[in-house]
């Protein structure tokens, strides 16, 4: 039994390997590879169609330059999605809820579309930095708040999917724990503790697919933005 | 650089870059090709999870009934005493995780029992879509096919009538080239009269001159011949005539 809620999120390394890179890879092993059948089974068709669409969804208002992101981009949300989702089982660790992990992808990222931007039309990206039609009283003030605002982003998408997730295998644990502590107590509660347990596990499922998708669908738009 | 060098060679350059290949194409028994069918449907499971020849294992030896199949497959019986062993003995132990392990279950339960054969019917709608298109073109081709046969047999029906076409043919250019002769030879015809005529009508001319001519001169030598006493005597003589003949014709007229 675990001695205190954190220890969920406790990355070991256990005989030299750190736990958490087997944490990442594992994920991979549910997809699918492409086969070479023309008629493929339906787990396969669905995958495929589930990238397809989501690709164009992510794409379809970008400019053909920045087509060249869609493997990055879609891979990493497939990653993220599948991360998430198995994280929700029992006795799992979830390496989205690491801060350095989240970090890892959102900084880099970030700072490609930054960089990009300033490179092939740095005046566009500069206007950026200040909206459309302000009065002149306030350009300085705005000028500031936007840069910061522009800085603040990979912070923003790191901190979001970190803090969402896990909020929300906390209160996982807490709302279990409570359960388990009222079931032979007040067995009432129990079940109503129990039923408040299940629509927090929707709700769970659902944040791990919208998180993913949120933390990739920014990632685009910081693309369409400078490019 | 090799191993891609094949791989490039593999795809759609067939024999280009065969020279610096490490191995050549079509040198052993291919394997996975013609790809082997896929199977109409998936394998059997009971539970969601446990496939189904998991219980078919005693079978020959326990017979099969409605209750012995719980009661005696060895599945049940196997799996009964594993749980059970797990729990008594605290291997597995119940904690907080278990309450949340069995809410995350009931909801993928419940998602894959509500929803599972609607998914299922959506990747069949979209493999059958998929194959809908390819048997549209195959469609298609086959009655480009079948048309172009029926064509090819109708040219060569036609073919067989070609005699009665070319003697129509032949018919016809005689008959043009008869008509152009007799339109040449009329023409002929035509012209020579022309030219005769006019020779003809210039010997009538000169006739009819030389006549009116004969007779003014006759006429002029005759009337200056005449002088005026001939003149009177051959108008009294005449007057004479006249007179006796009125005579003659009156005592007629009478008689």
């Amino acid at each position: 039994m675990a001695l205190n809620f954190f220890d969920q999120f406790m990355t070991p390394i256990y005989m030299g390997i750190p736990l958490i890179t087997l944490a990442t890879l594992m994920p991979r092993l549910t997809f699918l590879q492409p086969t070479s059948q023309w008629t493929t089974s339906r787990f396969s068709t669905l995958q495929s169609q589930l990238l397809n669409s989501s690709t164009y969804q992510l794409f379809a208002p970008l400019s053909p330059k920045s087509h060249h992101w869609a493997l990055l981009i879609v891979s990493l949300m497939i990653f993220l999605i599948t991360i998430n989702l198995l994280g929700l089982l029992p006795y799992t660790f979830t390496p989205t809820t690491q801060l350095s992990f989240n970090m890892a992808f959102a900084l880099p990222a970030w700072l490609a579309t930054v960089i990009i931007g300033l490179r092939t039309q740095p005046t566009h990206a500069f206007a950026h930095l200040l909206p459309e039609s302000t009065p002149p009283l306030l350009i300085p003030i705005l000028i500031i708040i936007e840069t910061i605002s522009l800085l603040i982003r990979p912070l923003a998408l790191g901190v979001r999917l970190t803090a969402n997730l896990t909020a929300g295998h906390l209160l996982i644990q807490l709302i279990s724990t409570a359960m388990f502590t009222m079931i032979h107590t007040i067995p009432l509660m129990a079940m109503l503790t129990g039923t408040l347990l299940l629509l927090l596990s929707i709700l769970e499922i659902a944040v791990a697919m919208i998180q993913a998708y949120v933390f990739v669908l920014l990632l685009s738009l910081y693309l369409q933005e400078n490019m | 650089m090799l191993s891609r060098l094949v791989f490039v060679s593999g795809t759609h350059l067939f024999n280009l870059f065969l020279v610096q290949a490490s191995r050549g194409l079509h040198t052993s028994s291919q394997c996975l090709a013609p790809m082997p069918p896929m199977p109409e449907h998936g394998g059997k499971v009971r539970h969601g999870i446990f496939p189904e020849e998991l219980f078919q294992l005693l079978y020959p030896k326990t017979g099969v009934t409605e209750c012995s199949n719980i009661t005696f497959s060895l599945f049940y019986m196997l799996g009964t005493g594993l749980l059970v062993y797990l729990l008594s003995k605290e291997i597995y132990v119940i904690n907080h995780e278990t309450y949340a392990g069995l809410a995350m279950l009931s909801v993928i339960v419940y998602g894959v029992k509500k929803f599972g054969p609607q998914v299922a019917a959506y990747a069949d709608q979209l493999n059958d879509e998929k194959l809908a298109k390819a048997q549209v073109v195959k469609d298609l081709t086959l009655n480009s096919m079948t048309e172009s046969i029926e064509n090819e047999k109708k040219e060569q029906w036609r073919t067989e009538g070609r005699s009665l076409l070319f003697d129509a043919k032949r018919n016809n250019v005689a008959m043009l080239l008869e008509t152009n002769y007799r339109e040449r030879l009329h023409m002929v015809t035509n012209e020579v009269k022309r030219r005769l005529d006019y020779h003809v009508a210039l010997q009538n001319l000169k006739r009819r001159m030389e006549q009116e001519h004969m007779i003014n001169w006759v006429e002029m030598s005759v009337v200056s011949t005449i002088s005026p006493q001939p003149e009177k005597e051959s108008i009294t003589k005449c007057i004479s005539d006249l007179k006796a003949l009125a005579k003659t014709s009156q005592a007629k007229a009478t008689v």
